[in-house]
């Protein structure tokens, strides 16, 4: 009898203990599967250096480089080729459909040129790094919406309206991720005419021009934090 | 502020037909200037343009500032200024929008129970004046200061060394160039006994090879590096970034070599010893025209208060030179430098090559340094030993941070130990400041006293019961600012600060004196490149608004000596010069005179028979060598350079189990130094609106910090709170955090160490020992 209550006892306490363990776990499982979202904290907003001077091989001839005057592109033919103002461009020409991009892509939009093809230069892309061109470059293979829309394209930047001070070099009106790379848009013959600059042999361009688009932070003015000269 | 826009279309296009562009665009074949990209601009604006140097860094380019209606309305490059060519950076173009600031010192203000009362600049001067009189009379001599700085116009520092040095007879005067070029000069002195490069920016023109030493120049001298960069381009000159950071000059480079903190005196060792050992040595040159020697070694760190050290220069032969340089191969200085013997044997390959032309670049990465001293000699070494020094295209070039770090600090003389021409220890120049300053030669002592940190240690123990600072922001700027600023609080001290805009400093002042900026009075500074360049008023400043030297005089006047200032309100800026360029005659530092200055978009000296001098120490172009050989170091006595014999030594503190990372500190290319100006300029507060502290990403990932989370980063000595930043500006080395400091809201120099070079008595900002934690 009393060796049958000590087993009783102790499969009695073997369960307890398999329930608490149970639900502790479960508990924890329960926590675990939670992941905070966490506020950033700061305004701080620097944009990244990489890339930034890619191209400055090319400077030179970028600067000796002859205007092709009836194969300019325009901004608006660039503005055009966009859902909104710093959208991925579309791809505006035909292609093959079993293929990420990659080489495909970088024959023509690594260095660009004229192709005689489309009687066009190809554009330079400023991320060469990025090879799956197609996960965010798509064809535009029909002109017709599935639904009407209520969509407004939002205005791009003015030319020429950049400048804080008569003359001073224009600011940078647009973010730059991706876009590090100041040549690839605007130098060469892809260039379009209203942006193009007029002196890409200085490669250091963020040495005169500094972004002023801080989109998602708002900039507050600058504070002092101690201020105990004000009577 | 910058809404309107007719007016700047109209300019624009005035610009874009009639000036510089219009030439440049005959001279590039590619450049057009479409008609698209000036649309829509009207005619007729109307500006009249005036010619100066920059306010900011050391480069000291020439700008043109566009005043109308007795405005500033524009700002560009002046195209006859050999430094710049007419190209500026982010900073310049913008510099003349900071004077508009609301929070504008006009008037004086004087401290009066508690409270900040504008009071007029008279009676404020007054209160300057009879507080300095009566501290000496209570406390004597020693017990009154003045801090200033290489941002001070010639005219400025010159008045305040002949009221301190001369009128009062102490040597209670130091700057802010302690902070920054201390150990340039005191590298110059020793290697070649005169101070200041002697090359110039031409050099990028020919040189083959950029040797950057601890140098972000693409960010703090860029119109030199974009000069460097015209000369990658065209001719396929090399630029090598040494550095302890990847920053924006790393990427631009051809190669980025990285090295531990501190270690940079053992890879120049290590250059040296190849150099010898490959035969790379220029023999004859050295035979001719350089010396040996070794100094003391173990120095300290000057951390303690009242610290003292004198070196004790010992001659050596060139034999036991190289019996010390032993310790220096590349395999075991490659183990703690973190360099690959490959890399020190590529550096060394560049200094020996005969054929190739090389210039070495630095600025704060070896003059903020313990050994900051030891450093400067030991890159002047691997140029003497290769003989590449004085011909155009080859030289060690010590770049400045300040206007006039050169023109004020260094030639005019504003520290503790220097008179506008030699040293306070000198009897013949003592003699000679006397004779022109027209006082008593007994009156100017021969000891030097406070350097810049230990004069805020004296404020800091009660020593200094008066000082004055002028044109420098010490409170943002001194490192461990977190005992001086509660130091510079006490009563024991009396506060005087003289500024444009309220900053940390002014806010700790008893009296604060509205200065004028820069445009609003005439002046002159100096670069690096010893160019002299003198601007006129441009515009009116506000209110009360007085230049800085017109201030000291007043007070001088006030204190008793107005038969040493004779120097009258309209022209002073110009008696001032002709009384200055006196100490400098002859064809060493003859100075050239104000009308060529006018005339010209700066000078540079020694200017002799109506010309400067470009390559100092080269017969071929220097009229002061006289020993009828190819080269002649006339600073020194016996007319040789000296290679000195400095080992390395490690830093004064050094990352350890509680504080594992290094701190390195600096600045961005859209602010400059503590930002009190930079800051209040839209354009760049936009662009970088505060401070930030840069990790390795890997050290990131290890302590889960995530880019713009609060960090805070603190060391033996305070606390700082800033947003991190990963792969973004800056990528520090693994072990390393990286903060710039202007901001004065995240005061990084709380936390920065107080130990300096004991030769050159500058402080090292650029490493101390820090723990990160997340707020």
């Amino acid at each position: 009898m009393r060796n049958r209550l000590g087993i009783i006892t102790f499969f009695v306490l073997l369960f307890v203990c398999f329930i608490v363990v149970w639900n502790l776990s479960y508990k924890n499982g329960l926590e675990e599967s939670y992941i905070p979202l966490e506020n950033s904290s700061s305004d701080i907003f620097i944009p990244s250096e990489s890339g930034v001077f890619r191209r400055s091989g090319f400077a030179l001839e970028y600067a000796n480089m002859p205007i092709d005057i009836n194969h300019q592109k325009s901004l608006d033919e660039y503005y055009e080729n966009r859902a909104y103002y710093g959208a991925p461009p579309s791809i505006p020409h035909p292609v093959k459909e079993m293929n990420l991009g990659a080489n495909t892509c970088l024959q023509c939009h690594q260095n660009g040129g004229f192709v005689p093809k489309y009687n066009s230069y190809a554009p330079v892309t400023p991320h060469p790094e990025m090879i799956n061109c197609r996960q965010c470059h798509v064809a535009q293979n029909s002109n017709s919406l599935f639904k009407p829309t209520n969509l407004v394209k939002i205005l791009a930047p003015k030319v020429g309206v950049n400048n804080a001070l008569l003359g001073t070099p224009p600011l940078i009106p647009h973010q730059i991720q991706m876009r590090e790379n100041c040549l690839s848009c605007h130098a060469g013959p892809a260039a379009p005419k209203e942006i193009r600059v007029s002196h890409p042999e200085r490669i250091n361009c963020r040495q005169c021009h500094v972004p002023t688009d801080r989109v998602p932070n708002k900039i507050k003015p600058f504070i002092r934090t101690i201020n105990n000269t004000n009577e | 502020m910058y809404n309107s826009l007719s007016n700047r279309r109209s300019f624009i296009k005035r610009m874009a037909k009639l000036s510089a562009v219009t030439a440049a665009a005959a001279m590039f074949p590619g450049i057009i200037f479409a008609d698209e990209q000036e649309a829509a601009i009207p005619n007729g604006a109307n500006i009249n343009w005036k010619k100066g140097p920059c306010r900011f860094c050391g480069v000291g380019c020439g700008i043109l500032v566009g005043v109308e209606n007795g405005k500033a309305v524009a700002v560009k490059g002046d195209p006859n200024s050999s430094v710049n060519k007419g190209l500026l950076c982010v900073k310049g173009y913008h510099q003349t929008m900071c004077i508009q600031s609301k929070d504008r010192l006009t008037h004086a203000l004087v401290k009066k129970n508690g409270k900040y009362v504008q009071t007029s600049l008279n009676e404020a001067l007054d209160i300057v004046a009879n507080k300095m009189k009566e501290t000496i009379a209570l406390h004597g001599k020693d017990s009154v200061a003045m801090y200033t700085s290489g941002q001070s116009t010639i005219p400025e520092g010159y008045v305040a060394s002949k009221l301190m040095k001369g009128a009062i007879g102490t040597n209670n005067l130091d700057c802010n160039a302690r902070l920054c070029m201390a150990s340039a000069v005191a590298g110059f002195l020793t290697t070649f006994g005169a101070d200041e490069p002697m090359g110039c920016y031409e050099d990028i023109e020919y040189a083959d090879y950029f040797i950057t030493w601890g140098n972000n120049m693409a960010e703090m001298h860029p119109v030199l590096f974009s000069r460097m960069l015209e000369q990658k381009s065209k001719r396929g000159a090399k630029i090598i970034d040494f550095a302890t950071r990847t920053s924006r000059s790393s990427t631009a480079s051809d190669k980025s070599i990285l090295f531990e903190p501190q270690t940079d005196l053992a890879v120049a060792n290590a250059i040296c010893y190849e150099v010898i050992k490959n035969g790379w040595v220029n023999n004859s040159f050295v035979e001719k025209h350089c010396n040996f020697s070794k100094g003391l070694i173990n120095m300290g760190y000057g951390i303690e208060d009242k610290y003292k050290f004198k070196d004790k220069p010992e001659k050596i032969n060139f034999e036991a030179y190289k019996e010390f340089l032993k310790d220096y191969s590349p395999e075991k200085v490659s183990k703690y430098s973190k360099v690959s013997v490959k890399d020190i044997k590529y550096l060394a390959s560049i200094y020996g090559d005969p054929n190739k032309k090389v210039v070495s670049y630095w600025c704060m990465g070896m003059n903020q340094h313990t050994r900051g001293t030891w450093m400067n000699n030991l890159v002047y070494n691997i140029h003497l030993l290769t003989g590449k020094i004085s011909q155009p295209g080859n030289g060690p070039f010590s770049l400045t941070g300040q206007p006039s770090a050169c023109g004020t600090a260094r030639e005019v003389g504003t520290f503790t130990h220097k008179l506008p021409k030699g040293v306070v220890m000198n009897e013949k120049h003592r003699r000679l400041a006397a004779k022109i300053w027209k006082v008593p030669y007994e009156r100017i002592p021969a000891k030097p006293t406070y350097h810049a940190t230990e004069m805020f240690r004296a404020v800091d123990r009660g020593d200094i019961k008066f000082i004055w600072t002028q044109v420098t922001n010490p409170l943002v700027s001194l490192p461990k600012t977190s005992r001086y600023r509660p130091g510079m609080k006490k009563d024991s001290c009396f506060v005087v600060v003289s500024d444009v805009f309220p900053t940390p400093t002014s806010d700790v002042a008893d009296v604060i004196l509205p200065a004028s900026w820069h445009i609003e009075k005439s002046g002159l500074y100096g670069n690096s490149e010893r160019r002299t360049q003198h601007w006129n008023k441009m515009v009116e400043g506000p209110g009360e608004t007085t230049p800085d030297a017109w201030m000291t005089i007043e007070v001088a006047k006030r204190m008793g000596f107005s038969d040493l200032f004779p120097y009258s309100k309209e022209n002073h800026v110009e008696e001032i010069y002709e009384e200055y360029t006196q100490f400098h005659e002859g064809a060493k530092h003859g100075m050239a005179p104000l009308e060529v200055l006018k005339r010209e978009s700066g000078v540079i000296w020694p200017y002799v028979d109506g010309k400067s001098t470009q390559w100092r120490f080269n017969a071929k172009y220097d009229p002061a060598c006289s020993n009828g050989e190819s080269f002649h170091f006339y600073g020194k006595p016996d007319g040789k350079a000296v290679i000195w014999q400095r080992p390395y030594e490690p830093a004064a503190e050094s990352p350890d189990k509680e504080y594992p990372f290094w701190l390195n500190t600096g600045r961005v290319i859209e602010h400059w130094h503590t930002g009190s100006m930079t800051r209040r300029i839209p354009v760049l507060h936009k662009a970088m609106p505060n401070a930030y502290v840069e990790f390795h990403p890997e050290d990131a990932k290890s302590l889960g910090i995530r880019n713009g989370e609060n960090i805070k980063i603190s060391s033996r000595r305070g606390a700082c709170v800033l947003p991190a930043s990963i792969n973004e500006r800056g990528l520090p080395t693994k072990g390393q955090v990286f903060v710039p400091f202007f901001d004065e809201n995240m005061l990084i120099n709380d936390v920065t160490l107080d130990a300096f070079c004991p030769i050159s008595k500058e402080p090292d900002y650029k490493k101390c020992a820090v723990k990160v934690e997340k707020v």
